[in-house]
């Protein structure tokens, strides 16, 4: 037994110098920028994505020889899409005193939980994805990001998707209860008062639901057009595939959320006839964005996603900024605040961005729509 | 619309019945609360999905092939995790089915993924989506009437099995003293580990079903069911064998309902609140009988 133990010892002691060992020899030289997103979990294809467009950008900035020669290395962090875990990768970055920059998180809500705590460190965030309106209030001065707001994006549907593109003007909400879905349908809801839209009834579910028949059913009594699907595209594949079961069939519409293979493939058939609005297509993209789609279609081997195009300008400019500043958060969070015009802009593979006071950039949005089992532009 | 949520809230009802008559049969036995029961319902629901799939077998086939898988997976669980800690105080035994939850979800995401899968529905027989009645403006499907004859089928079948074998006579033996059973020469183990089998196959096919009417696979699919299971047995009157097949009805129905005509956010909360209700009301559950604590088990 004794003896046992001693060797247990022996074993954690060569196990702990040996961890120590490789992360500080790989310190020295590094600039490490944590990348946050949920890798497991229910999203964990947005992480995907999200992993793929930074690894290219990495791939492609050491290649070049680095920042100023300086190797860059990414931590990742799952948050699961969740408030709680976010909080703890959150935590775990800032107190990383090695970490100078974050991008992400991916979710709104995850967003929201992680950015007091790094604005009490002092770490500047770009988020590639999360479009809440309220973020910029809560992060005051040091969060940013590239994607539109939700503000933009429901009036956006309200206001020329669902009654220019699709030609409906009774729609139904279906939206989850979280600050992504419920800010989005708020400013959806805003818009179709302005724009003449009905909106026939606004039924919420939780995150992770699995049965929509009572909701659909009782949405579907008022005889909607067509169906918003306000959340994030594991549920939406499964309101589309139970709506089509109880008969409905007419359009469906989503935002950025709904943007996902994986929503076709776990809907199949009833996905077909499903409009999302993103904020980056490359077939609308410039020259830019159609070489940048050739590339990552090459090192990823699929399609390439708004997610994906957005984390990769968003290691860009974390690039651009921290090669003209240096590796240092306060320099970082002041270097970004700087690209505030037009002028100063990161031209990127989703176009030129810059912040205003609160961190937001204005992009437009694009409409993809699910046609023979793939997305393809709506226009 | 009443007719059509009546019909939404029967069908997963039936479904909560099925899991929430596992938790209770184990629950009756061994007084365990099984909390790794969801899980057994999760791998159901893969096992098909990987039958399917990578086998190619027919949907039957990986139906009954599941359930026989899902049953092994009970009887494991119960060798490896439960078994060892038979003599030890009932909390022990809790933990343990707390953390082998966590692990079957967690290596469930290690062989499967996290992402949500759909279930093969090429394999699904064609006439599952044709309409088989109407009737005042609701439609079932064919899929319907299979999930409730399933159903209705298993619940009778598993009234015989404990009614009128020699197994059920054993297990209601077991359930009532395990030491004046043993005396009377029954293998209490072996009891227990045909329970664990018996409740592991009706949740394997409780998986299944979900799984492809729901048609969305996820490693924490077990979770929300089993604790809507949970509640269900309990509501019942823990360690009731009717009991649990009515409360899950009665859970499904007002899950539906409360959606239906109340708020669809609060839609978890209302059969909650539904079962709350009851426990407050008739404190053993609907078919639970009061028993006094005679001794301190924790």
């Amino acid at each position: 037994m004794r003896n046992k133990r001693t060797f247990l010892f022996a074993g954690l002691v060569l196990a702990l110098a040996l961890v120590f060992g490789m992360s500080t020899g790989a310190m020295a030289a590094n600039i490490k920028i944590g990348v946050a997103a949920p890798y497991t979990g229910n999203l964990a294809s947005y992480g995907d994505n999200i992993k793929a467009g930074v690894s290219l950008k990495l791939q492609e900035i050491n290649d070049a020889g680095g920042i100023n020669g300086q190797k860059v290395e990414l931590v990742w962090g799952d948050d699961l899409c969740q408030p709680k875990d976010a909080g703890t990768v959150g935590a775990k970055f800032a107190a990383d005193k090695s970490i100078v920059a974050v991008i992400g998180h991916l979710c709104s809500s995850a967003t929201l939980a992680a950015m007091p705590i790094y604005v009490r460190n002092g770490m500047p965030t770009i988020s590639p994805t999360s479009t809440n309106p309220t973020i910029g209030d809560v992060g005051k001065g040091w969060f940013f990001r590239n994607c539109y707001t939700d503000d933009f994006q429901g009036k956006y549907l309200a206001s020329y998707v669902v009654p220019k593109l699709l030609g409906k003007n009774k729609v139904a909400i279906f939206y989850e209860n979280n600050d992504y879905a419920i800010g989005l349908k708020d400013s959806f809801v805003a818009g179709a008062q302005e724009s003449g839209v009905t909106v026939t009834g606004a039924e919420a579910y939780m995150t992770g639901t699995t049965d929509f028949t009572p909701q659909l059913t009782k949405l579907m009594a008022d005889k909607p057009e067509a169906i918003f699907l306000c959340g994030y595209h594991p549920e939406g594949a499964l309101i589309a595939g139970q709506g089509r079961k109880l008969g409905f069939d007419g359009p469906l519409f989503g935002a950025d959320g709904i943007d996902n293979v994986d929503y076709i493939n776990i809907a199949g058939k009833a996905a077909e006839n499903t409009y999302c609005t993103v904020p980056f297509l490359a077939q609308s993209a410039g020259p830019a964005g159609q070489d940048f789609a050739v590339r990552f279609k090459k090192s990823a081997g699929r399609d390439v996603d708004w997610m994906s195009a957005n984390a990769y300008d968003c290691l860009g400019i974390l690039a651009q900024v921290i090669g003209k500043v240096g590796p240092d958060r306060k320099k970082i969070r002041d270097g970004l605040a700087a690209i505030n015009s037009e002028a100063t802009g990161y031209k990127g593979v989703t176009g030129l961005t810059y912040f205003d006071e609160k961190g937001n950039c204005s992009k437009p949005a694009f409409v993809k729509l699910v046609k023979g089992g793939e997305f393809v532009a709506a226009e | 619309m009443f007719l059509q949520q009546l019909v939404n809230g029967l069908t997963i009802g039936g479904i909560y019945a099925m899991i929430a008559v596992g938790y209770t049969m184990i629950y009756g036995v061994i007084q365990l609360i099984n909390f790794a029961h969801g899980e057994i319902y999760m791998l159901g629901a893969f096992f098909a999905f990987t039958f399917i799939s990578f086998l190619g077998l027919p949907f039957y086939a990986a139906f009954l092939l599941s359930m026989a898988c899902c049953a092994v997976c009970g009887m494991l669980l119960d060798i490896f995790a439960y078994r060892p800690l038979r003599q030890s105080p009932r909390l022990a035994a809790l933990i343990t089915a707390i953390g082998m939850s966590i692990f079957l979800q967690n290596l469930a995401m290690v062989i499967w993924g996290s992402r949500p899968k759909p279930f093969p529905q090429g394999a699904l027989p064609a006439y599952f989506e044709e309409t088989a009645v109407t009737f005042s403006g609701v439609s079932l499907s064919w899929f319907h009437l299979f999930i409730f004859a399933i159903t209705l089928m298993m619940m009778i079948g598993l009234n015989l099995i404990i009614q009128k074998t020699r197994w059920g006579k054993a297990m209601r033996a077991v359930a009532q003293n395990k030491t004046m059973a043993a005396l009377t020469g029954i293998n209490v183990n072996r009891v227990i580990s045909y329970t664990f089998a018996l409740a592991g196959s009706l949740g394997g096919a409780a998986g299944i079903m979900v799984g492809a009417y729901y048609n969305s696979l996820y490693p924490t699919m077990g979770y929300i069911a089993g604790v809507k299971a949970f509640a269900a047995a309990v509501l019942g009157g823990i360690g009731s064998v009717p009991g649990a097949m009515l409360g899950g009805v009665v859970l499904g129905v007002a899950e539906a309902l409360g959606a239906g005509y109340l708020s669809s956010l609060y839609r978890d909360g209302i059969s909650y609140a539904v079962m709350i209700i009851v426990i407050i009301l008739i404190p053993a559950g609907l078919f639970g009988k009061l028993i006094k604590e005679t001794k301190k088990s924790m």
